[in-house]
């Protein structure tokens, strides 16, 4: 499947699963998996989504500005480079920010998040 | 190594040679190595070092603000990502930017670009 498609794809997924249902998120790491958010590091499903349900803000709206993509090795592993915009309730001024995840294949066909890096755009 | 001080590292002689001596970068990639800058893809040393030679500024001057990295798999690959402003000689005002790096070990004991993704973050 094309790796820009599945880039999109997921993407798409991820943060319509934030917005919408955030403890959902947890599917799609692993016990490896790690998260880096504003430079506070979590590692492993449980707590990366425990992370997650933490942040200080209950309903948001991602809108997403570019999505670049890259094979990421031998491993069939695909790097994925977003930045855009994230409304939270009840705030003014959407925040600019800029994530990586790094995918890896499942044995069933989809992908896992191994790495995680959220940061915030200030002007 | 602590990967955190060879993220560093690295990130300061990256910039430091895009800075003083762009066509040095050439050396930090290798045939497979992969570019997307600003949505535009190349591959291959040669060609990368090409395409920063080509960009439309001569001086300028990086300022990095974050460096967050993680281990990227058993490969001993590393994932670096940073933001920063980049100051051209003759603006006014710096251009923010986020860019990752997928560091992959040489043999020798050091490390080349596998992958590479520059966005600049607009207002």
């Amino acid at each position: 499947m094309d790796p820009d498609a599945v880039a999109k794809a997921f993407v798409e997924h991820y943060y319509r699963t934030f917005d919408s249902n955030r403890a959902g998120l947890a599917n799609l790491y692993q016990d490896g998996s790690m998260l880096t958010f504003e430079g506070a590091k979590t590692q492993g499903a449980q707590a990366i989504a425990a992370k997650l349900a933490s942040l200080p803000f209950q309903q948001c709206m991602h809108n997403i500005s570019t999505v670049d993509c890259q094979p990421s090795g031998p491993a069939g592993g695909m790097v994925v480079f977003v930045s855009g915009s994230l409304q939270l309730a009840g705030e003014q001024h959407p925040l600019k920010f800029s994530q990586m995840f790094h995918l890896m294949p499942t044995p069933q066909g989809s992908f896992y998040v191994l790495n995680d890096i959220f940061r915030l755009n200030y002007a």
